[in-house]
């Protein structure tokens, strides 16, 4: 076919979404999760990753409470559960259960939810834990979280104990090793995993369950770790450490490579600089990008930027509506296509915690999926 | 936006930097984004040496700028203290040549047939090895005639565009270069090549501040009267795009008269994806693609990515009938333009690639599609599969050709691009 034959063009909207989430922390990924598994087409624009691969990934009991007097908080978690199960990095526990923890400085945390990896670390009566750290690592005291467990758990009358170990690796990773190096040689390196898996072993002799430093994998999947602890013949739990904690982190990327595995185009690293909204309809998002602006049309927008972020909608925003929709400061819904979720500063509201945010984004998800439609030019 | 004063103060240490580096997951003793850059960067500025030879491993590939939450400029810092670094004398003279890939081109294209028979000689190559300090185990990509040239105007009507070629496509593989001519002709767009030099990414990852400010002016000069007559840059090479779109402000800061000039250049460059789908918004896209039996992987290139443009080449490929794309997904290749060759660095660099070629290696494709020639190089150097331009797949298709024939205009002989080499094979049947 020649230059001068009659040339097929056609009409399309490159970029052109059902729904555009701005923002990935756990409510923005509830809301991308809420909206693409309606068959929608999505867009995640996010900068960094949210706070909550900061933390250990878990579920406080406490948060739980405080969003317990929404209807719809039970459904929201267990499509989030159901969402990091898809993922490859399941939870247990659920929104009626509560149980104590233990965190990095031997102290012990009520929590409903928590990664697998976590979820078996309770005291329990008659068991013998020992507490493995690394030789070289950072920002983690084996003879200290030991110490302090035996105490707290004694005080909670639980006749569990806690030992003190210390495992060397043969590798010179430099000083000092954190658990990023350990989880990222954990991904790449099964040699390594051997290894690990050899030393804890012998460490473990005598003992019903062993606690490691969260380090086993950023990226590594349920069933990777499900081989990892065969191998290792004893029950094994993991301790989050200082941020960034790996077993957060760990739930953010696989949720992340899940959502861009089920078709949410993911724009990543630029923030949003404009909400568009003309009489009372957001028409998408202008992203920073270098150069120029990029420009995503959206049928529906949901803003998730979090409370540290500075809000793309500036001053206008006083609050947001039943609807979850925007508020200006005279009480005017400022776009009925666009939905607040997460913990956006929301006219004193504060900080909620993650179940509040976790439904917040599934509910803002599912108003801009059912939304769409009444908008389309 | 960034607020470069800002940035440093805005750096929590949050480490998710260090989360994303592909030196640090490969290469373990590396320091890492975040102390090379932010932490060492409150000492620079107080006057105190820190001086390291750790900056030299920084890929340049600025996924730590990408998912810092506060947006601080941490790859920018990194390149600063590379270039206020001291390097020995024949790391520094090897940097200097790579510094200038411009000027390698010009001299190896006055006799090409010769450079490449040089080039590609086992006892040249283990020389280069002992004297330069470059990995043996590279092979040099081959240099052509540097004969491309702007069309002729076809059509009054067309809108016309400027094309920055690089040295990759100038010096090295000129059929690339006339393949997104044609391409953009077919588009309804006129295009005039720019007469420009090399865009500056290779100096700035060498740390070589003088020849970077060098060519950034010499490259605003030459485009500043196009951009003011409202033509767009088009580039075809994802780092030369990322270096329009971002580095020429900051090397020219304080150069006010350039400086405007860079921030024009900045805002009309466009990724000949980039525009392709900007054309496809405006009704102007030739869809008039013939059916194309093609798997492919797609590999998006770090500069790509920095230009925060989405993934314009991967929705286009699947536009063809009958293609489908993969895409990896499983970040930075590890060649990072000259770094890969440089024989310090080549076990890093292939340490890095060894997850996106186990991810290539799964997926089992035809060919390798990536927009950036040294991503091309180290796909091809790490996997038994080709990489090529999707420009190529793109404008075949509206032929109905498999690019697996090659193309036909390729001027280089023994041409090692990826259509070429398999020419035989497409004899075969």
């Amino acid at each position: 076919m020649g230059r001068s034959a009659r040339i097929r063009v056609s009409k399309m909207e490159s970029e052109r979404y059902d729904v555009i989430v701005v923002g990935a922390g756990v409510s923005g990924l509830a809301a991308a999760g809420a909206a693409a598994h309606r068959n929608l087409k999505v867009a995640l624009v996010a900068t960094g990753p949210g706070s909550f691969v900061t933390g250990p990934g878990w579920l406080k009991a406490q948060d739980i409470l405080r969003a317990s007097a929404a209807p719809e908080l039970g459904e929201a978690i267990a499509f989030f559960c159901e969402m990091a199960r898809r993922a490859g990095c399941p939870y247990a526990g659920d929104i009626s259960t509560a149980k104590y923890l233990p965190t990095l400085l031997g102290d012990f945390q009520s929590v409903a939810l928590a990664p697998l990896l976590l979820w078996n670390a309770e005291p329990r009566d008659g068991v013998s834990t020992a507490v493995i750290g690394i030789r070289g690592l950072s920002g983690f005291d084996e003879c200290f979280m030991a110490e302090r467990l035996s105490e707290r758990a004694r005080a909670m009358s639980s006749s569990g104990t806690y030992a003190a170990r210390q495992i060397s690796l043969s590798r010179d990773m430099g000083a000092p090793v954190t658990t990023l190096h350990l989880a990222q040689l954990f991904d790449r390196d099964p040699g390594f995993r051997k290894e690990l898996v050899y030393a804890l072993r012998a460490a473990a002799s005598g003992f019903q369950r062993i606690f490691v430093p969260g380090m086993l994998g950023l990226a590594s999947s349920a069933e990777q770790i499900a081989e990892f602890k065969r191998e290792l013949l004893c029950e094994v739990c993991e301790i989050p450490t200082l941020p960034p904690s790996i077993p957060g982190l760990r739930v953010f990327h696989r949720m992340v490579s899940y959502l861009h595995q089920i078709g949410v185009e993911l724009f990543r690293g630029f923030p949003v600089e404009e909400v568009e909204i003309h009489e009372g309809l957001c028409t998408g998002v202008r992203v920073a990008a270098p150069g120029h602006a990029m420009n995503l049309r959206g049928l529906c927008v949901v803003l998730a930027t979090g409370r540290h972020s500075a809000s793309p909608l500036n001053g206008a925003y006083a609050g947001r509506d039943q609807q979850m929709r925007p508020l200006a400061s005279t009480g005017a819904v400022m776009a009925r296509n666009l939905f607040i979720a997460g913990s956006l500063p929301d006219s004193g509201a504060g900080n909620n915690g993650d179940a509040m945010r976790i439904l917040t984004g599934y509910r803002a998800g599912n108003l801009a999926a059912s939304t769409r439609g009444n908008h389309a030019a | 936006m960034r607020l470069d004063d800002l940035a440093i103060d805005n750096c929590l240490k949050c480490s998710l930097c260090n989360t994303v580096c592909p030196v640090l997951a490969a290469y373990p003793p590396y320091p890492g984004p975040k102390r090379l850059g932010p932490e060492l960067e409150r000492l620079r500025r107080e006057g105190i040496s820190t001086d390291t030879d750790w900056v030299e491993y920084c890929l340049g590939c600025h996924r730590c700028d990408l998912v810092c939450p506060n947006q601080v400029n941490v790859s920018e810092m990194i390149a600063r203290a590379k270039a206020a670094h001291r390097k020995p004398l024949v790391r520094g003279l090897r940097d200097w040549w790579f510094a200038r890939p411009g000027l390698l081109g010009k001299l190896t294209t006055i006799l090409p047939a010769l450079s490449n028979f040089a080039l590609s000689m086992k006892p040249a190559r283990s020389l280069m090895s002992k004297l330069m300090q470059i990995a043996p185990q590279r092979k040099f990509p081959k240099y052509a005639r540097p004969d491309l040239r702007s069309p002729a105007m076809t059509g009054n009507a067309r809108q016309r565009v400027v094309f920055f070629p690089g040295c990759f496509i100038r010096y090295n593989r000129p059929g690339l270069g006339r393949t997104v001519i044609d391409l953009l002709e077919r588009n309804g767009l006129s295009v005039e090549v720019a007469s420009t030099e090399c865009c500056g990414v290779p100096a700035l990852a060498n740390g070589d501040a003088a020849a970077a400010r060098s060519v950034a002016r010499a490259n605003v000069k030459a485009l500043a009267r196009q951009v003011d007559s409202g033509l767009r840059i088009v580039t075809a090479c994802s780092s030369c795009g990322h270096m329009l779109k971002t580095g020429f402000g900051g090397i020219l800061e304080g150069d006010k008269k350039f400086a405007c000039a860079a921030q024009k250049i900045a805002s009309n460059t466009f990724d000949l994806a980039e525009l392709l789908m900007a054309q496809a918004d405006a009704g102007k896209l030739n869809t008039n693609f013939q059916h194309t039996a093609l798997r492919l992987a797609y590999h998006a290139p770090c500069h790509q990515k920095s230009q925060g443009i989405g993934r314009p080449w991967y929705h286009l490929l699947r536009m063809i009938p009958g293609v489908t794309v993969e895409d990896m997904d499983t970040g930075c290749c590890g060649m990072s333009g000259t770094y890969g060759f440089k024989q310090e660095k080549y076990p890093v660099s292939m340490e890095i690639g060894k997850e996106l070629f186990a991810s290539i290696d799964a997926a089992q494709p035809q060919m390798v599609a990536t927009e950036c020639a040294t991503c091309q190089m180290q796909i091809e150097h790490g996997t038994s599969f080709k990489a090529i331009h999707p420009a190529e797949i793109l404008l075949q298709a509206y032929d109905g050709l498999a690019p697996t024939k090659g193309r036909k205009d390729c001027s280089i002989d023994e041409c090692e691009c990826g259509p070429c080499r398999q020419k035989p094979e497409g004899a075969d049947h």
